[in-house]
């Protein structure tokens, strides 16, 4: 690379008189002024001014929101590394098949061996309420609801009992005493009606 | 022998003292009383009190007057005395409350003594109970008693046990809704033996959410 003279430099910074230069010397002087003034224009229409300008035009302007951000992030192309352990993914992708192939838990309590579970349904259209009441709640007419889901007039329960016989009834609308029709065994309730009967087999058999 | 004594004086007036905490206002007053002196006898007399217990408050819930809760309730002392005797011309040894209530529950049901007692010397314990509900389900849908006992014995000799006589009983009344007569029904199923098919599980869906009574309960179930 060919050393500028120093002469270029001082007719540069305007310290002698270009006039007093050798020609190829104001040449060289004629282009460098020439190629900076071509710089000068790019950077000013670029960033509109110094560099100065530029930086404290970035301090003002507002911050980018966080959907603006997030949204930039997902609009964005990413690089992603994907280091695999086949050991680790093969458990990974079983244990996924197993919760998904697995059926789902449902609501049935735990029976004991020696439980097993009586189910009542009866028809009651226009019924308000169905209860059960039976030698296996001492009862009480207002503890075990009998239920409607679909509005059908089928109402349907199911209880966890012991293994045994029991008595019982349906008590309609809080006050109305009434046998199980659909019953397989009835017996005197020694109060002039019957009462309806259901053994309980276990659970376990 | 000094601590037994102290604990029998202790826990015959707690448990009448709980007996009546269970009826207190759940029984008319007028019947407390004497539903309370008949659940004592009962206990002196080594008899089930449960029953009684039960009755009195059946009879309260379903808003019965205070004379016929007594009535039902001394029906019901009269009906284990009876089931008690049976079992001991049987030559039962010591019985369990749960064999008195099952062999009185089967005397309500139209059972013939003689019967039951012919069922309680046949079978074993553990099948005792749910032959006796087999045989008063079969007597309750017109099947000759004897005949229905035949079977259930004879089901009991080809190793059927416990709540797989009732699936005898079931086969026999499935039979009959099929048109066999009842003599063709009770043949068809003993030809069966012991196959006979068992009671169908409920399904899970039909359970699910089944739930434990709310009340607690001293109910003391039927074998």
């Amino acid at each position: 690379m060919k050393p500028i003279d120093p002469r270029v430099h001082q007719a540069l910074d305007r310290e002698i008189a270009r006039e007093g230069l050798p020609p190829e010397l104001a040449l060289q002087v004629a282009r460098l002024e020439a190629a900076a003034a071509v710089l000068g224009t790019a950077v000013s229409q670029w960033a509109g001014g110094s560099v100065e300008a530029r930086v404290m035009a970035a301090i003002r302007r507002p911050a980018p929101s966080r959907m603006w951000r997030l949204a930039r992030w997902l609009a964005a192309p990413h690089s992603v590394t994907l280091r695999i352990r086949p050991a680790w993914s093969l458990a990974l992708a079983a244990a996924v098949a197993l919760v998904t192939l697995l059926p789902a838990g449902d609501e049935t309590p735990s029976v004991g061996e020696q439980e097993g579970i009586a189910q009542f349904v009866a028809r009651f259209p226009g019924a308000n309420s169905v209860h059960v009441a039976g030698s296996f709640n001492d009862w009480r007419s207002g503890t075990i609801p009998l239920r409607d889901a679909d509005h059908d007039g089928v109402w349907r329960a199911a209880v966890v009992l012991p293994a045994g016989a029991y008595e019982y009834m349906f008590v309609v609308d809080g006050e109305r005493w009434v046998p199980d029709h659909l019953a397989d065994r009835t017996v005197e309730d020694d109060f002039g009606r019957e009462n309806s009967v259901v053994i309980v087999r276990p659970a376990a058999r | 022998m000094r601590l037994w004594f102290g604990l029998a004086l202790l826990t015959g007036p707690l448990a009448a003292q709980s007996v009546r905490v269970r009826l207190e206002g759940r029984v008319p007053a007028a019947a407390m009383a004497i539903v309370d002196s008949l659940v004592q006898q009962a206990t002196q007399e080594d008899l089930p009190t449960e029953p009684l217990v039960q009755k009195a408050l059946e009879g309260g819930a379903k808003h019965v007057s205070a004379g016929r809760i007594v009535a039902a309730v001394q029906l019901r002392l009269v009906q284990m005395r009876d089931a008690r005797t049976l079992l001991v011309r049987a030559g039962h040894g010591p019985f369990t409350a749960a064999e008195v209530m099952a062999v009185s529950g089967t005397l309500k049901r139209g059972v013939p003594g003689p019967v039951v007692e012919r069922l309680v010397v046949a079978l074993p314990n553990e099948s005792r109970g749910s032959a006796l509900h087999a045989e008063a389900d079969l007597v309750a849908h017109g099947f000759d008693p004897d005949s229905s006992a035949g079977l259930l014995v004879e089901a009991t000799r080809r190793s059927l046990r416990g709540g797989r006589l009732l699936d005898v009983s079931a086969a026999v009344l499935h039979e009959l809704q099929r048109g066999h007569t009842r003599p063709e029904a009770l043949a068809l199923v003993r030809l069966q033996l012991p196959n006979v098919p068992p009671a169908p599980k409920p399904p899970k869906a039909s359970v699910a959410g089944a739930r434990r009574p709310g009340a607690s309960s001293g109910a003391t179930p039927q074998p």
